[in-house]
């Protein structure tokens, strides 16, 4: 068994206490009782691809701390972005192995919906991208035609320069015209475009480059159970999906842990290798590689 | 015939701002949204997972329980040492301090029955529930159930009462015991409810065509409800005659709690409620039915639930500072400016898409807090807090 089928099946057996576990306790009355040998399992690793760590974040929870967060909640890796870019590069300085570093276009808050249309926003990315190493530009945000305004071409035109994804929070419109841009750009849907599962599938299909990260949404899954159309998806497009918290505001690093353990929790009702796929292979394989070969 | 009814409110309404220019040009869309904003008060109907909602001698038992200081640990923390009815059943302090200092602002009581969630998180789906926590909770009351039999038992007219409302003897060993106490709480507040303010006078002067009472709503208000209907949208989620949906949102208020650490509002009220043996699920629940735990059986926790606090009732403002769920800000003036300011980059993108900055003159804010303030009531409450009742009672 490879070590990965080895890590999903022992974690399918956990997830397979924990519940029996969990429904011999509620018969019970004794809700918080759950057997300590069942905790000690190991969980399932996660590659939290949508992590924030802006100013106000480090400010509040410096480094360290935050380190700890994301081992305390059994990450493998974070891909990590801020803004300023000041704060990504300070917990990679903590972490490399455990930070993805992943370049913002934003310099501080407040520039997600302005910077499509500032031109000094270029020369931030080209002077951060001499100086540092990232595996993806993003996350950032832009919509429909948007995508075709002179500084975000110019953002295509640098990750495809520097061999980077892109991590895009927008609409298949503003894909559509990325990738026309750069048919090769490889894109990561941020939130998967909060688009239905059907959608989803569709631009998976048409764009052989694009990927989707699952953050900040609940539709794929209730009380562990996934939703059928998702099912479909997951199981068509294995190695396409990710998971993220999306930490966008500073308190959401205390729910990293929370949504690490919501995921393994959905995760189970898939089968052992697809999940883990999905938990954390699939973005050793897309961007801690990529980190890999540029040390 | 609702919609006949409505439609007939629509046309006085309309036919009243054509005759009354002083009063403000509302048009018959904004004359509609204000109607909805009443009549006050609601109608009372008993509460069906509270078999004594209603029940004068449970009233009477919960009105004293309320103000009794011995259910606590160090016999002087009351329900109503938080909830002053003075201040419009809050404490006027930034966060709650029973036995020690918690981290959330007390929510006022008055007109609670009509609340379906019970908490800043909503972390009760019932107000016996909600009223039984504090009693028990070691840092508010830190009371028991051998402590409550033991107060009951000490004063003939709180023994009676008890007897009448449940016919039994109040018992330490009584499983039912603390709910039942809970429940009487619950019955009495269920009977406060604020008089009508002056925008419910305004509000119904407009609705019966009765120009000269509605000129009575000052200028400034009628411009602050102009503002709360339209740019600010504030309607929206403080919506009906209570102004509030009784949900849950996330206004860019920041939720960290000292001294490490952040209060995950509603996503862990959730948690809480579903866990909780005293919910809407559970065996306490009078209503046989269960159609009042409908909501509480579809409840699941989702990410945008953390950081998020329940949309307040905005009557009785003037009574209840400092606001939001933490208290951090003093004054409505703040709120006002905390909305004209909103950060937007501490709400999700495809979160709260309904909160812009709202970006209000120092006018504009003058104007939105005078329509803030005229949802309180221009007459004194009436004093609920009398000294713990002697009166005769005849058990059964």
């Amino acid at each position: 068994m490879k070590p990965h089928n080895r890590i999903a099946a022992e974690y399918t057996r956990l997830t397979r206490a924990l519940r029996l576990a969990s429904v011999f306790a509620a018969l019970s009355g004794a809700l918080l009782a759950l057997p300590t040998a069942a905790a000690d399992e190991p969980r399932m690793p996660i590659f939290d691809a949508h992590v924030h760590y802006s100013h106000d974040a480090w400010e509040r929870t410096p480094p360290k701390v935050a380190i700890a967060i994301l081992r305390k909640a059994g990450l493998k890796r974070a891909m990590v972005s801020s803004s300023s870019d000041e704060g990504t590069q300070k917990l990679y300085a903590e972490a490399p192995d455990l930070v993805v570093p992943s370049l913002r276009p934003y310099r501080k808050r407040g520039e997600i919906a302005t910077w499509v249309r500032d031109e000094s926003v270029i020369p931030h990315l080209e002077d951060r991208l001499k100086k540092y190493r990232y595996a993806a530009i993003g996350e950032f945000h832009v919509y429909g035609a948007d995508a075709d305004l002179p500084v975000v071409r110019r953002t295509v035109q640098l990750a495809k320069q520097y061999k980077l994804w892109l991590h895009l929070h927008g609409d298949s419109e503003a894909i559509e015209r990325v990738l026309v841009q750069d048919p090769e750009a490889r894109i990561l849907w941020a939130h998967s475009g909060f688009d239905r599962p059907e959608a989803v599938r569709a631009m998976l299909k048409k764009h052989h480059t694009l990927y989707a990260d699952l953050a900040y949404r609940n539709d794929h899954a209730t009380n562990g159970k996934i939703d059928p159309a998702w099912r479909e998806a997951f199981m068509e497009f294995p190695d396409r999906f990710l998971v993220g918290t999306d930490t966008f505001t500073p308190e959401r690093w205390y729910y990293i842990a929370e949504h690490a353990d919501w995921s393994r929790g959905w995760l189970a009702d898939l089968p052992p290798d697809i999940a883990a796929r999905i938990a954390w292979r699939n973005g050793e394989t897309l961007f801690a590689s990529m980190m890999a070969t540029r040390q | 015939m609702r919609r006949l009814g409505r439609a007939a409110l629509l046309l006085v309404l309309s036919a009243t701002t054509c005759a009354v220019a002083d009063v403000g040009d509302f048009t018959p869309a904004e004359l509609s949204r204000i109607a909805a904003h009443g009549p006050w008060p609601l109608s009372w109907t008993p509460d069906p997972g509270n078999r004594v909602s209603g029940n004068a001698a449970a009233i009477r038992l919960g009105r004293d329980l309320f103000f009794e200081p011995r259910l606590s640990a160090n016999r002087r923390v009351a329900c109503a040492s938080c909830h002053d009815p003075a201040k419009g059943f809050q404490d006027g302090r930034i966060t709650a301090r029973g036995l020690v200092t918690g981290t959330r602002n007390t929510p006022g009581l008055l007109n609670v029955r009509q609340q379906r969630w019970f908490g800043w998180d909503g972390g009760h789906d019932n107000l016996w529930s909600a009223s039984l926590r504090p009693i028990l909770d070691a840092k508010e009351m830190g009371g028991s159930a051998a402590r409550a039999a033991r107060v009951l038992r000490s004063r003939t007219a709180l023994d009676c009462h008890y007897r009448q409302a449940f016919g039994k003897p109040p018992a330490a060993g009584d499983p039912e015991l603390l709910v039942n106490i809970a429940k009487a709480i619950a019955a009495w507040q269920e009977t406060l409810i604020s008089p009508p303010s002056p925008f419910d006078e305004f509000r119904d002067a407009l609705t019966r065509g009765d120009t000269r009472a509605a000129a009575a709503y000052p200028a400034a208000a009628q411009r602050g409800l102009r503002l709360f209907l339209g740019r600010g949208q504030c309607a929206t989620c403080h919506a009906g005659p209570l102004f509030t949906n009784g949900e849950f949102g996330d206004i860019g208020i920041p939720f960290f709690i000292q001294p490490e650490g952040v209060d995950p509002g509603r996503q862990g009220g959730i948690k809480r409620l579903l866990a909780n043996f005293y919910n809407l699920l559970g065996a306490h629940n009078d209503d046989a039915t269960r159609n009042n735990a409908t909501a509480t059986r579809h409840l699941r926790p989702e990410h945008r639930n953390f950081g998020e606090f329940k949309v307040p009732s905005l009557r009785n403002l003037t009574l209840t500072a400092p606001y939001m769920h933490n208290g951090s800000l003093a004054t409505l003036r703040e709120v006002a400016r905390h909305y004209s300011e909103l950060d937007e980059d501490r709400l999700h993108a495809d979160g709260e898409r309904i909160l812009k900055p709202l970006k209000l003159s120092p006018q504009e804010v003058d104007d939105l807090v005078a329509f803030l303030e005229s949802l309180s009531p221009s007459k004194a409450l009436p004093a609920p807090h009398a000294p713990p009742t002697v009166d005769a009672c005849h058990a059964p």
